[in-house]
């Protein structure tokens, strides 16, 4: 079966209207931004106890995001899953995306965004984020080149760079967990399990994001989806959930078996805290097994709504996943005398608490804005969208 | 030459430019030796832990001060106080700053090399290369470093660079003290005589004396970091 790609038509009221919504969105963050570095980054909910909050879990998650939508791309391309060709486009395009959003993320972050281009001009090689900066930004030329092999229609490239795009994702995202992985000073970091905890979890919620993405926009431009394809991911995405919720289990089960590590896993697993909640019920409850009922249960796994609302849980409860990830490592006080009890007036020894704020929440806010606002406009621009999303088995 | 090769030449170039800089990641950085190494010993049995060093350390260094809030308010070194989990113990007072690594985890971690260690072995931030990143602050496992939150518009030691907002700052040993032959403003301004800074590879110093007699140890050695700050009586 031949697929035809067109552009939308980008001219209803509906799309003025969340352009309109999101440009807001976006204005808002980067007004948030901007107060960030005329009054200080004090404003922010970060401190010298907590030097990473909000745009950080934004940033690796929006990583996360696009590894993971990049690999439904080469489902059909490398892993020779034919039928999820008409999303080959769509998933490639979303995944540059989060990249940008992610490195927006990034840089915005700093303290000094306008010496952007300096990680460029003095690699470290012994620096996770030296790395990364090769890794982020090649990754986006990459897409670009594969987008462009599947545009103009160079099929003996498509598998190359589908091949080369699936290596690169991992790489980037092993990197990505490896920012925190090699981290030797805090016990909520250090672990050699953090790279493929967040490949598996950036496959996870790509294939949720994907699945909302491309439900909501076939909806939306009243594209004829077929069902088959949609249940098809769900199934990927059930077995996502599961690796996640296996490997999220093996390092907390170390982490508590372990006496040096055993007091700052005890404060987040039972220590009734927020994170306390965001663990047992932001990640295990409402992003693993719910979804993981939803998807395997005989009367859910095949109703489109059930399968949306799944995958948004799932997109939830990664985001609640790299939250626990990045938060309570530093919330915890640093053990500079193991065994032992210290204060000090620089907040030794105490759990210091990371209120988030509102600058934060505008800054992540708008740049998911400006994603979905670059989504809008990429759809518009060229023709990633097919007419229509057939199953091909009764063709084949 | 047609279109068509000229847009070919340009995507490999293009691509070429994108790999190069990879293969300087793949050596590490080279080891420099010199005549100077330079340590700090620091006796906690004379330690009352009065705080004067914290407060000259404040003044000489233009550290950024933000009295209102204790959550920005930066410190290179601070007060600590220590004691065991049972009832009664002693509590002792032990300054803490920048141990000054051998393998510091700031130096490996920072994507742009401001952090370095200087071949007399002070760890050092050029805060005209810091993006800020804080990834720094994340990989100290002392809490040595802090962030500048704000812009402070005063400063009281015109010989030392002043604060500026967006970057992290740290304990350079008084680097410019130093380089004058004047010893860290914590050294001098302690009474007690508690600190003692010198040249460690000098077998003549006090401070290898003071190491040389086994009593010294270092705040978390189990991780191997090379910290050049020690302590008698921890």
């Amino acid at each position: 079966m031949k697929i035809y790609w067109t552009t939308i038509n980008g001219k209803s009221l509906g799309m003025y209207f969340l352009l309109g919504v999101l440009a807001i969105l976006a204005a808002a963050g980067l007004y948030a931004t901007y107060a960030m570095f005329s009054q200080g980054h004090y404003i922010t909910g970060m401190n010298n106890q907590i030097p990473w909050g909000l745009p950080i879990v934004v940033a690796i998650y929006c990583i996360g995001l696009s590894a993971g939508s990049l690999v439904l791309s080469a489902l059909s391309a490398v892993f020779g899953q034919k039928e999820f060709k008409p999303f080959a486009r769509i998933a490639v395009f979303v995944a540059a995306l989060f990249l940008v959003g992610s490195l927006l993320s990034i840089v915005l972050d700093w303290g000094r965004p306008d010496r952007v281009m300096l990680p460029f001009l003095y690699l470290n090689p012994r620096s996770i984020f030296s790395w990364n900066g090769f890794l982020y930004s090649s990754y986006i030329f990459i897409c670009i080149v594969y987008l462009w092999a599947m545009f103009t229609g160079r099929d003996g490239w498509i598998k190359p760079m589908g091949i080369l795009a699936v290596c690169w994702a991992v790489g980037v995202h092993s990197g990505t967990g490896a920012i925190f992985g090699f981290i030797n000073a805090r016990e909520l970091y250090y672990s050699p399990l953090a790279s493929p905890t967040f490949v598996v979890a950036a496959l996870s919620s790509g294939t949720a994001l994907m699945i909302l993405i491309i439900v909501s926009t076939f909806k939306a431009t009243g594209r004829f989806l077929d069902n088959r394809l949609i249940t098809g991911l769900a199934k990927l995405l059930g077995s996502f959930i599961m690796v996640v919720l296996y490997f999220v289990i093996v390092e907390y089960i170390v982490r508590l078996y372990t006496p040096s590590t055993c007091e700052p896993t005890r404060f987040v697993l039972f220590g009734g805290n927020l994170y306390t909640y965001i663990f047992w019920v932001g990640l295990i409850l409402l992003g693993s097994i719910v979804p993981a009922i939803i998807l395997f249960n005989p009367i859910t796994k095949n109703s489109i709504p059930w399968i949306s609302f799944a995958s948004l849980l799932v997109v939830i409860g990664v985001f609640c996943e790299r939250l626990i990830f990045v938060l309570p490592g530093q919330i915890f006080p640093l053990n500079l005398f193991p065994d032992m009890e210290m204060t000090s007036s620089f907040m030794d020894g105490q759990i210091t608490w990371y209120q988030v704020s509102l600058p934060e929440i505008a800054q992540g806010l708008g740049i998911l804005s400006i994603v979905a606002i670059l989504y809008v406009i990429g759809l518009k621009l060229f023709a990633l969208l097919p007419t229509e999303a057939r199953h091909l088995e009764h063709e084949l | 030459m047609k279109r068509r090769d000229f847009l070919k030449l340009g995507g490999i170039v293009a691509a070429a430019s994108a790999v190069t800089p990879a293969s300087s990641l793949l050596y590490a950085g080279k080891t420099t030796t010199s005549a100077i190494k330079y340590g700090l010993v620091i006796d906690l049995t004379k330690c009352d832990g009065c705080g004067e060093c914290a407060t000259a350390c404040r003044i000489a260094n233009n550290v950024a001060t933000s009295p209102d809030n204790e959550k920005i308010n930066n410190y290179w070194l601070r007060i600590a106080r220590v004691k065991s989990k049972f009832p009664n113990s002693h509590e002792q007072a032990i300054p803490l700053m920048c141990m000054h690594c051998d393998n510091a985890p700031c130096v490996h971690v920072c994507p742009v090399k401001a952090s370095f260690v200087r071949k007399d072995g002070i760890v050092m931030i050029d805060k005209h290369r810091c993006i800020g990143c804080r990834y720094c602050m994340i990989a100290c496992p002392y809490k040595a470093r802090s962030f500048v939150f704000k812009h402070n518009e005063g400063f009281s030691n015109p010989d030392v660079p002043k604060t500026m907002h967006g970057v992290v700052e740290k304990c350079d040993f008084c680097v410019t003290r130093i380089d004058s032959g004047r010893m860290p403003v914590c050294v001098e301004s302690c009474k007690k005589g508690v600190m003692s800074f010198g040249n460690l590879f000098d077998p003549e110093s006090q401070v290898s004396r003071l190491i040389s007699s086994g009593k010294v140890h270092r705040v978390r050695e189990d991780l191997h970091l090379g910290a050049k700050v020690y302590y008698l009586g921890l």
